[in-house]
């Protein structure tokens, strides 16, 4: 029995399925009332900056048609930019201007875009065609990020960018997204961006997953993908950590980029993570989280609560060689609940 | 969490328990048949009473006919007889039709017929102990007779049961000298059952004689005999002449007592044939007669109390629960992708017009077409609510152009395309292109084909006419069904697809 034998060994090995995550993580600790502050790029950015975290700079919002017009004076300063429904999923409806061409604007591939057409897309993200649901949008637009160079080995063109599946406050699971031609310098697996698991106590690159498999090498710049040491790891694991506080979600996923300049800044917060974060880093889900629920039981038992820095430091104690995956006994973790 | 589990529990088996309760009542004490087809035996009973009238005087034919609070239930009663008045009395549980008429000359037949049945019956009212009576006074030789049964009789008994046995098979034994000198040379059961009576009549046990008619396809029967005695809990039932104790279950009581059958004055030669046919009838719309003939409230509160256009509504309403459930299943069981949640179940209601087969080609092309409609309008750039209805026009002017070349090649089946919903469709075709862009071709095909599989199953379980029938007759196992939907809200296992796409975690290394 095919089916019954991988059932088993994927139990097993603590894999997560999305009737789990979304029964035990995402309705248990995310409160629907906190969604619209991750789903509105806009208001993530608001908030964030009010606690101080590192995002990527706004430079204004569209809201009406009639706004449109507020476009040119927005971007008057700026060469490059990047346009985006506040509302959108999946990376669709964004687009990235990496220069001015004599008063049309060019793409990151080079494509040559006009005024008019960039017109034309903010009015359609502002219809909603590309937000969930097909309701009425915002549209912002930010500072370009550009890539530390230690990507361009393994990246094809596109902005690489950290997911970090945060429960409670505590990274679980982290992942390098990589794009590639197929995915059309777009940084999500389902499009055919590469996910590539990353050691949370060292910031070590591990082996990656490409569209359900495992893979080893970019297939566009046929580097290997693992062993590569993202700098300011702990500056990453910090700031995607604090995204609790800054949200009030328990589960969820943070979005991070490394900036040439700016260094670690937050993308986006996703309610609803993906789950290939698990082939990327070749370990379940299901075992870390139950693992941080058991350490939570125990903290409230004892009546405290522990600061980003504490939450952090459990995470990289526990989760770091892809080995300390496997059930162990560990005096902190307490009993089981 | 813990408390919410328990909660969830406890809601889902007081769901399941009501629904299974309802649905149990209404099979077991209501007796709603289970399937659409369910029948029930009908059994007609024909009398015709024939005799010659005499000339010039009145005629008035009098005849027994069935008690109608028996075991069975009377659906229907007619008396057929030309030029006859009709008149019916009840005499002691008997009843009895008198047909009159002030002349007539010749032949006479008149006719009764009833159309009884089993199902729906009430209970027959409990029947009142008859009093103890005085034994029958006999002189000389025939007291000698009697005294000289009854007494063995006596000593070979213990109670009113087994006298009786004992009472019937000595009178059956007609060799014996006193038997004969009772049943003065007649051995008809009706003699019998006279001489047994007097018997009983000394020791003061009731007896009534009970006319009864075989409920079975015969032509010509004759009444049966059997004698009946009281216990002072229920009827006794014994064969004048066999001595068997209990009474079939297939008689029916046509009258007691020691009357002939009928009776005519102003008439000779008469003579009545009894007929009985079985025919078989379907369960429900019996149900529906006899719920007007026994005032009983059957389905008054069910579904069927509905005019019949709302009936019709329902039916098709209340298997919408199914079809989500199968949209359910295949989404979080199996794990296929279809394009919204409950855009599979509109679909497959909207096959219902068009039949499965046909249904697929035409939601086929009708969202290729417009699908290569859409992708060229997105060269146009145009906004959200222009393109969608220019999309929706589009759909309605190719379901027109299907349906008048279909026409025209005398295919019938493709009209019933313009009930199609064009509003599905247009959304379909919005929905399926937005995809199609965000996610690739691929994926659009994946979805399409699962939104495609998953309204054919949806429509295919919908349209089943036993589970149609079942859950517009029992709409208390919704009930269960929501149980169901509960339960899978909690549901954490791996999909069926996951299993595919984890199965680089399975192995080592």
């Amino acid at each position: 029995m095919f089916f019954w034998n991988t059932w088993k060994t994927l139990k097993a090995n603590g894999v997560m399925g999305i009737n789990r995550r979304n029964a035990d993580y995402v309705l248990k600790y995310n409160k629907r009332h906190l969604y619209p502050v991750v789903d509105d790029k806009i208001l993530t950015k608001e908030r964030a900056i009010a606690v101080g975290i590192n995002v990527p700079k706004m430079y204004g919002v569209i809201e009406t048609e009639k706004d449109i017009d507020r476009f040119d004076e927005i971007i008057k300063d700026y060469r490059d930019f990047v346009i985006k429904p506040a509302q959108g999923a999946g990376g669709d409806g964004i687009i990235v201007i990496a220069d001015r061409f004599e008063g049309m604007f060019k793409s990151v591939s080079g494509k040559i875009i006009t005024r008019d057409d960039i017109g034309h897309h903010i009015s359609s993200i502002l219809s909603g065609l590309y937000s969930l649901g097909g309701h009425r949008d915002r549209v912002l637009i930010e500072y370009r990020v550009t890539p530390d160079p230690l990507f361009k080995t393994i990246s094809y063109e596109g902005v690489p960018d950290i997911r970090i599946i945060l429960l409670m406050g505590y990274p679980v699971m982290g992942m390098l997204r990589l794009p590639t031609r197929q995915s059309g310098g777009k940084a999500n697996l389902h499009q055919g961006a590469i996910g590539v698991g990353v050691d949370l106590a060292t910031g070590l690159t591990l082996k990656g997953t490409w569209l359900n498999n495992k893979i080893s090498k970019h297939p566009d710049t046929t580097n290997p993908v693992d062993g590569v040491q993202l700098p300011d790891w702990d500056g990453f694991m910090h700031l995607a950590a604090s995204c609790y506080e800054l949200s009030g979600l328990g589960y969820i996923g943070v979005d991070l980029v490394l900036d040439e300049e700016k260094g670690p800044l937050i993308l986006e917060l996703n309610a609803r993570p993906g789950l290939n974060i698990q082939i990327a880093n070749d370990a379940g889900l299901t075992q870390r989280c139950h693992m941080v629920e058991r350490h939570l039981a125990a903290l409230k038992k004892a009546g405290r609560t522990e600061t980003v820095a504490e939450r952090v430091a459990y995470s990289q104690r526990h989760f770091g060689p892809p080995a300390s995956i496997k059930p162990k006994t560990d005096e902190e973790s307490g009993t089981p609940a | 969490m813990q408390s919410i589990n328990t909660h969830l529990k406890i809601l889902i088996a007081i769901l399941v328990s009501l629904g299974i309760a309802i649905t149990a009542y209404q099979i077991y004490v209501m007796e709603i048949p289970l399937t659409e087809d369910e029948t029930d035996d009908i059994w007609s009973l024909d009398a015709k009473l024939e005799f010659e009238a005499t000339r010039g005087v009145p005629v008035k034919a009098q005849m027994f006919i069935p008690p109608l609070a028996q075991d069975y239930v009377s659906l229907n009663e007619s008396f057929i007889s030309n030029n006859y008045g009709v008149s019916i009395n009840q005499q002691n549980g008997n009843r009895r039709v008198t047909w009159s008429a002030r002349r007539s000359t010749g032949t006479q037949a008149l006719y009764y017929r009833l159309v009884l049945t089993q199902r729906y019956s009430s209970e027959p009212p409990p029947a009142s102990t008859p009093p103890l009576r005085e034994p029958i006074v006999l002189e000389g030789a025939e007291q000698v007779a009697v005294n000289a049964l009854i007494n063995p009789i006596r000593q070979h008994s213990a109670d009113i049961e087994t006298f009786i046995s004992e009472a019937i098979s000595r009178v059956n034994d007609i060799t014996d000298d006193n038997v004969k000198l009772l049943l003065g040379g007649d051995t008809s059961p009706i003699a019998k059952a006279r001489v047994i009576d007097v018997l009983l009549a000394q020791a003061r046990i009731p007896l009534e004689l009970v006319h009864t008619v075989r409920l079975e396809n015969l032509p010509n029967q004759e009444p049966e005999l059997w004698l009946r005695s009281h216990n002072g809990e229920n009827w006794l039932y014994f064969h004048p002449e066999t001595g068997q104790q209990g009474i079939p279950d297939n008689r029916l009581v046509w009258w007691t007592g020691t009357q002939p059958l009928f009776d005519i004055d102003g008439g000779r030669r008469g003579q009545l044939t009894l007929t009985v046919t079985n025919s078989e009838m379907n369960a429900l719309r019996l149900a529906e007669m006899t719920s007007n003939n026994a005032s009983s409230q059957l389905l008054e509160y069910s579904l069927y109390g509905l005019p019949l256009h709302a009936q019709q509504v329902y039916r098709v309403m209340i298997m919408i629960p199914i079809g989500v459930l199968v949209i359910l299943l295949l989404r979080n069981i199996i794990g296929i992708q279809t394009l919204g949640t409950f855009t599979p179940v509109l679909i497959s209601l909207a096959f219902r017009e068009t039949q499965v087969g046909w249904g697929i080609v035409l939601f086929t092309m009708i969202t290729a077409l417009g699908l290569s409609l859409r992708s060229y309008l997105e060269h146009l750039k145009l906004q959200m609510l222009p393109r969608l209805s220019i999309v929706l026009t589009f759909v309605v002017i190719i379901i027109a152009i299907i349906s008048l070349f279909s026409h025209k090649l005398g295919i019938e089946r493709a009209l019933s395309v313009s009930l199609f919903p064009m509003v599905i469709l247009t959304m379909t075709i919005e929905r399926l292109s937005i995809n199609w862009e965000e996610r690739g071709g691929g994926h659009s095909f994946k979805v399409a084909l699962g939104t495609l599989v998953a309204a054919t199953l949806a429509h295919l379980l919908m349209t089943i006419p036993e589970l149609a029938y079942f859950f517009f007759t029992f709409p208390a196992t919704l009930l269960i069904l929501v149980a169901f939907m509960l339960a899978m809200g909690r549901y954490r296992g791996y999909r069926l697809t996951e299993l595919m796409r984890f199965k680089a975690l399975t192995k080592q290394g």
